[in-house]
């Protein structure tokens, strides 16, 4: 009996040597930490530098037809633009309604640093349909915290609609948008206004992904006429 | 100019080029050459492995010179390492540089030194450069250290200073091993000069053998160093071998048109005018037009009381030589400028010099001394621009192909989501990019345990695995396709026309903007 014990007891003891040692207990016991080696980053000399305008859009896939009612026209053309900015950096708030939409030096607006605001009045409160903006095309970046608003107040304090919001983080304080960030292209950026009725379009960014200027090379209101 | 004035002067401009070379060097994020090279230093700190590649990332020197400084502060991690912890090494040598110049008495009067020093303490080449972790400011030390070194010889016939220069041109080689055009050039530069001196005869016997044995202790001293660091000390016993067959890569990059060919004039107008688009006139003529008086002096009868026309000479030769070679060759970027510029300040320092000299009386040297105090004022007003204001702006033109701050945001992104995320450091990061869209990632990265590089996405397996996705922006869509909409994808500069996208898992993201919204207004950005 004593014997039987003993040999229990010794066998309780190796199990328990064993078991720490093996580092997982029960169904675990026949497996073990898969390691996965990642892949170094390579390594590779110094890039290209780039400093003179690129027109190529890098995306490179067109906008798909954008549908919109019959008689829908060009509402901005010519209109008065306004900023949060009264005094440019370079270029002139006229050149965003002015109809010319090249990248290069002489066709765009900048802005100051940080959050920043264009707005443009239609004149009169008419359906839009569609508002296209072109930031910075001759480049590709990512302009931040890009928002589109409408509204019949010219101070954006009462019914004012958000058409577009892609500050993810509220940085800029309009709330935070679900909208995607997109690179500048030749093709500039289609907002769906979907037939709401304003006067009053305003536009935000917040600088971007090359600098913390604000730039606009064209803004696009299309609507129907106001009846 | 009496000894008490010039050792007042000499140390205000050292301790001035030690203050610009050294205060903030975390301000630039950190370019593509400096990740590439921190990282291969890391391999050096953290396993003791280096092993030179005759492909890319020249000498070693830069590496073996970092070691000492980095371990006493962090260590055998390069976690642990900074920006500063590195950069220091380049702005060190970049301050040592001016001391090389009291080398040259003798040579080059007082004045002359006193003038150089100034302004290659404010030169804007010259700081960036020595803020900046690659190879280039230490390659022009040590060429400054054999120019030295072998005017000291001249005039002593030293075999320590011939053994002095040796050295020198050994770390020269073990930095850069395209310093073999610079050897070219002063080995041309010393011939000509040679030449243009009447012919004198030796009134010692044993003057040749002497001059012989001077040689053969100059070798050697520039074979060991050389020898030591390209082998690894004697890891990799091809290394040095290595370092010469690696000539036919940089030939073969060198005459190839490729990404960074420049015409012949591109170095002149870095240095005489540029002004991209609407940025500020950027302009070191004044150093130019100095050094051409300077040369100009140099030919004639005297260059100052304890000055030597045959220096200034030898200079000038050099100089010009090395410009040309280095116009002649297609590849060029900003930091080529430094070997030659190196010529031009201390030619310039002697045009000023003898400038000084010149005006006997009071009012000549204040008329001068008014003329010369804008110029120098000019190139401090650019110095300060280029290194802490427009580090990055591509209107500067040092900067080239620099990192973006807006990459710094993405920087301050992934490490305030990590925060939040279970496994913190452990996290997984899956970076998708071509590896000239990847730098300097790596080496922001250092820190995180799990991170890979793909420059595949199909290669990248299931991008859902990682909580963060970095992708180039060629594989933004394919990206966001794989994460099936339930990552924000974020964009953020890299460098001008590069843009990378994060993709991070919404819980995660969500969780970054409220503790990002707890935070004071004034510490966010974005």
């Amino acid at each position: 009996m004593n014997r039987a014990l003993c040999s229990i007891a010794v066998a309780l003891f190796g199990l328990a040597l064993v078991l720490p040692a093996s580092g997982t207990g029960g169904q675990d016991q026949d497996k073990e930490i898969l390691k996965i080696q990642l892949p170094k980053p390579m390594f590779v000399g110094t890039p290209k530098n780039i400093r003179t305008p690129n027109l190529e859009p890098i995306t490179g896939k067109p906008r798909g037809p954008f549908l919109v009612p019959m008689g829908t026209v060009l509402l901005s053309a010519g209109k008065p633009v306004t900023a949060s900015d009264k005094e440019p950096v370079i270029g002139e708030l006229s050149f965003i309604t002015d109809g010319k939409k090249s990248g290069e030096d002489g066709y765009y607006v900048e802005l100051g640093p940080g959050l920043q605001w264009v707005q443009i009045d239609l004149g009169k409160s008419s359906p839009l349909e569609a508002i296209v903006v072109w930031h910075y095309h001759s480049q590709a970046r990512v302009y931040r915290d890009v928002a589109v608003q409408v509204s019949d107040d010219k101070d954006f304090i009462a019914g004012v609609t958000t058409l577009y919001n892609n500050d993810h983080d509220n940085t800029s304080g309009l709330g935070i948008g679900k909208d995607r960030e997109y690179i500048e292209t030749y093709e500039g950026k289609l907002v769906d206004a979907k037939g709401v009725k304003a006067r009053y379009v305003r536009l935000f960014s917040a600088g971007n992904t090359s600098n913390d200027m604000n730039h606009y090379v064209e803004v696009e209101v299309y609507g129907l006429p106001a009846k | 100019m009496t000894k008490k004035a010039y050792r007042g002067l000499f140390v205000c401009a050292v301790l001035g080029a030690l203050f610009v070379r050294t205060v903030r060097l975390d301000l630039r994020p950190m370019h593509h050459d400096e990740g590439n090279q921190a990282i291969k230093f890391g391999d050096l700190l953290e396993r003791g492995e280096y092993r030179y590649d005759p492909n890319d990332h020249h000498g070693p020197s830069l590496y073996y010179l970092t070691l000492p400084l980095a371990r006493v502060l962090a260590g055998r991690s390069l976690a642990a390492t900074s920006e500063t912890m590195l950069r220091i090494v380049p702005a060190l040598f970049g301050t040592g540089l001016l001391l090389l110049f009291l080398l040259f008495a003798g040579g080059l009067s007082a004045e002359a030194r006193v003038s150089a020093a100034f302004l290659a303490a404010v030169s804007p080449g010259l700081t960036y450069y020595s803020r900046f972790y690659i190879q280039e400011t230490l390659l022009v030390f040590f060429l400054a250290g054999l120019i030295a070194a072998g005017w000291k010889y001249l005039q002593t016939r030293s075999g320590w200073w011939a053994a002095a220069a040796g050295f020198a041109a050994g770390m020269m080689y073990a930095t850069k091993e395209t310093s073999v055009i610079l050897f070219g050039a002063l080995a041309a530069a010393a011939v000509i000069d040679r030449l243009l001196r009447p012919k004198t005869v030796s009134a010692r016997p044993w003057g040749r053998l002497a001059v012989l044995l001077h040689l053969v202790i100059f070798a050697a001293a520039a074979f060991v160093p050389a020898w030591l660091l390209f082998t690894s000390f004697l890891k990799n016993p091809n290394g040095l071998a290595d370092s010469v067959l690696a000539f036919g890569t940089y030939i073969h990059r060198a005459g190839e048109p490729g990404l960074h060919t420049q015409p012949w004039w591109y170095y002149i107008r870095t240095l005489l005018y540029t002004r991209f688009g609407h940025g500020p006139v950027w302009s070191e003529a004044f150093v130019v037009a100095l050094a051409v008086a300077g040369s100009i002096f140099a030919f004639g009868s005297e260059p100052g009381k304890d000055g030597h026309p045959r220096l200034v000479r030898f200079l000038f030769f050099f100089t010009v030589l090395t410009g040309a070679a280095y116009a002649l060759i297609p590849y060029k970027t900003p930091w080529n400028v430094l070997p030659f510029y190196l010529g031009l300040v201390l030619l310039a320092g002697n045009g000023a010099g003898v400038l000084w000299r010149t005006g006997r009386f009071l009012i000549v040297k204040v008329i001068i001394l008014a003329v010369m105090l804008p110029g120098l004022l000019n190139l401090a007003r650019q110095e300060y621009r280029a290194n802490f204001t427009d580090y990055a702006n591509p209107t500067n033109p040092y900067v080239y192909a620099q990192t973006s701050p807006d990459f710094m945001r993405l920087v301050a992104a992934v490490e305030g989501i990590a925060a939040g995320h279970p496994e913190h450091e452990r996290m997984l990061i899956k970076v998708v990019a071509p590896p000239d869209e990847t730098w300097p990632l790596p080496w922001y990265l250092r820190r995180f345990k799990r991170v890979g590089y793909w420059t595949d996405i199909a290669k990248a397996g299931d991008l859902l695995d990682a909580p963060v996705v970095i992708a180039s922006a060629a594989f933004n869509e394919e990206a966001a396709r794989n994460l099936d909409g339930g990552y924000q994808s974020v964009f953020y500069g890299l460098r001008p026309e590069v843009v990378l996208s994060l993709f991070v898992r919404q819980d995660l993201w969500e969780g970054y903007v409220r503790s990002r919204a707890a935070e004071s207004p004034a510490r966010r950005g974005r």
